[in-house]
């Protein structure tokens, strides 16, 4: 989580000191570098972190193994760093070097959570929302690989008859493979099964455990729920290869994948609507208003998705836009909401959850400031407005600004997380009041 | 020494009182949890339901029943069985809950 919240922060200071990078088209190295940093060290950092703890707890069974998921974040946290660094001094052959690593470590994550499952006592639609996930993140991961491969390998070869050369020419015809595609149109390819593979499926699937278990209400249909998962899996798919192939067919899975979200949003509405807790806390209504930015980003897919778009300089900035959106509106305000939830009750239920009943211990929403998550609320999404405007405008200066914004926004996430942390090193714990005296029995 | 003390139901549910369901922010018997309460001599069972089955704070909970029977002078041994019908809703909380919860 701290790495998490480090990358975030690393970002959104980075956006501000170059905001140039989200007011020009996205192909160059500073680009890829940031949403890197964003995608692997923030949302990936906080999303295994975050399953680690609550596949168990949703799913109701133990985690395969503590020591593979410590080994697995060395991995990450070297290979992620490591590829963010070199992607931005553009050096791909090492991309591929900490790319290589970071794959180690998502084959440890993804081995980990599988034998998780099996345990799983009663298979429902948030296993097997997460089943996929755990397939569209080592697609996403090979996908990238091999982009990385087919840019590096005509350089690095040099016919020596080493064992690393005799490795690298194996991998030629792979990159003679990639190649084929249009670079473009492969990265954009390997971003959708990121975005929509695992981080859109681990909303919608984990979601339908969550919103329930906050709002004190149910999945209404379970047939709905498991359709919008289903959906999701053939539009991603197809669209992944239509993506590929810059085939005027990927409005079709587009539609697909817009038609999975439209009965995940109509199942989350059945859900809030059958809700026995009146009151949406903060954390919940961040991620409502991220599930809600899902309409204004199926709107741009259309559009960027239109068969025999012309390309030009707004389309460019559009497909900025849309990228900005989907990880920084959608994903990171979804993830924010679900950490306001997920840290309290981690510190609450290391800290408290041996006093309850003994001592008087803090409710969750005690443990942090219900004002700053508010206040962080609207400054995030006064962020993402002006950000947008800026992409749009192609200006450096709006960006900067609304960048400022989304900078305080996150400066108020980790005060609150300050907060809440500061339980675990200094809990609040005050003896209980007298319970009514007992009376004496007088014979 | 201490005369022995009289165990009542209300000094069971004063008790109970001391018991937050974390996530709600509420105490368990103005939530409605808390379904029944048997006492037999220095022995108390309490009865009593969770706001969903997968509720994660569940055992937490339940061990907190149990310390707060407990620390009821009076009282020696303590059970506490967690049963899902009925299932809770939301009329089964007491107005000072239904106020506190924004419901009222």
């Amino acid at each position: 989580m701290l790495t998490g919240l480090l990358a975030l922060t690393t970002g959104a200071v980075w956006m501000v000191i170059r905001p140039a990078m989200l007011a020009s088209y996205h192909y160059n190295q500073y680009v890829i570098a940031l949403t890197h940093l964003f995608v692997l060290g923030w949302i990936c950092s906080i999303v295994m972190g975050a399953m680690y703890q609550l596949v168990p707890v949703a799913l109701e069974t133990k985690l395969y193994s503590e020591k593979l998921a410590r080994w697995q974040f060395a991995f990450h946290f070297v290979g992620f760093i490591g590829m963010v660094w070199m992607f931005r001094t553009w050096n791909m052959k090492q991309v591929g070097h900490f790319g290589s690593l970071l794959t180690v470590g998502v084959g440890l994550f993804v081995f980990n959570i599988a034998c998780t499952l099996r345990r799983v006592p009663k298979w429902n639609v948030t296993a097997t929302a997460v089943t996929a996930a755990l397939c569209w993140i080592s697609l996403t991961v090979l996908a990238g690989l091999s982009i990385a491969t087919g840019k590096c390998v005509a350089e690095s070869f040099d016919g020596s008859e080493t064992n690393v050369g005799v490795f690298i020419g194996a991998l030629r015809p792979l990159a003679g493979l990639v190649s084929r595609f249009d670079a473009i149109s492969a990265m954009h390819a390997h971003a959708h099964l990121g975005g929509i593979g695992l981080f859109t499926m681990l909303i919608v699937g984990v979601s339908y455990k969550l919103i329930p278990m906050f709002t004190l209400s149910e999945v209404q249909s379970q047939r709905r729920a498991g359709l919008s998962v289903a959906l999701l899996n053939l539009g991603l798919a197809g669209s992944f290869v239509t993506i590929l192939l810059s085939s005027p067919w990927k409005l079709a899975f587009a539609l697909v994948t817009i038609t999975a979200l439209a009965l995940y949003g109509w199942e989350l509405r059945a859900i809030l609507r059958a809700r026995k807790r009146r009151t949406l806390d903060w954390g919940i209504r961040y991620f409502l208003t991220a599930v809600a930015l899902l309409i204004p980003l199926s709107i741009m897919a259309v559009v960027l998705s239109w068969p025999g778009l012309q390309a030009n300089p707004f389309l460019g900035q559009l497909e900025n836009l849309y990228g900005f959106v989907g990880l920084m509106g959608v994903v990171t305000l979804a993830i924010i909401g679900m950490l306001y939830k997920i840290i309290p009750f981690l510190v609450w239920f290391g800290v408290y959850s041996k006093h309850i009943g003994r001592a008087q211990v803090p409710a969750l929403a005690d443990m942090y400031s219900p004002r700053l998550q508010m206040i962080g609320y609207w400054s995030f999404l006064v962020a993402l407005v002006v950000i947008s405007v800026g992409i749009l405008c192609e200006s450096e200066i709006v960006v900067r600004i609304g960048a400022l914004c989304f900078t305080t926004c996150i400066a108020l996430l980790l005060v609150n997380a300050g907060k809440i942390l500061a339980h675990a090193v200094r809990p609040r714990i005050t003896s209980l009041v007298a319970i009514r005296p007992l009376k004496p029995i007088f014979t | 020494m201490n005369p022995p003390a009289i165990l009542n139901e209300q000094i069971v549910l004063d008790a109970l009182r001391q018991v937050i369901d974390p996530e709600i922010g509420c105490n368990i018997v103005d939530l409605g949890l808390v379904y029944g309460t048997a006492i037999t001599g220095a022995k108390v069972t309490v009865q009593m339901t969770l706001t969903t089955p997968g509720c994660p704070m569940g055992e937490s909970i339940a061990q907190g029943v149990q310390w707060a029977l407990l620390g009821i002078e009076a009282v020696e041994d303590a059970a506490v069985e967690i049963v899902w019908d009925p299932p809770w809703n939301q009329g089964m909380m007491t107005e000072a809950a239904k106020l506190q919860l924004g419901l009222m």
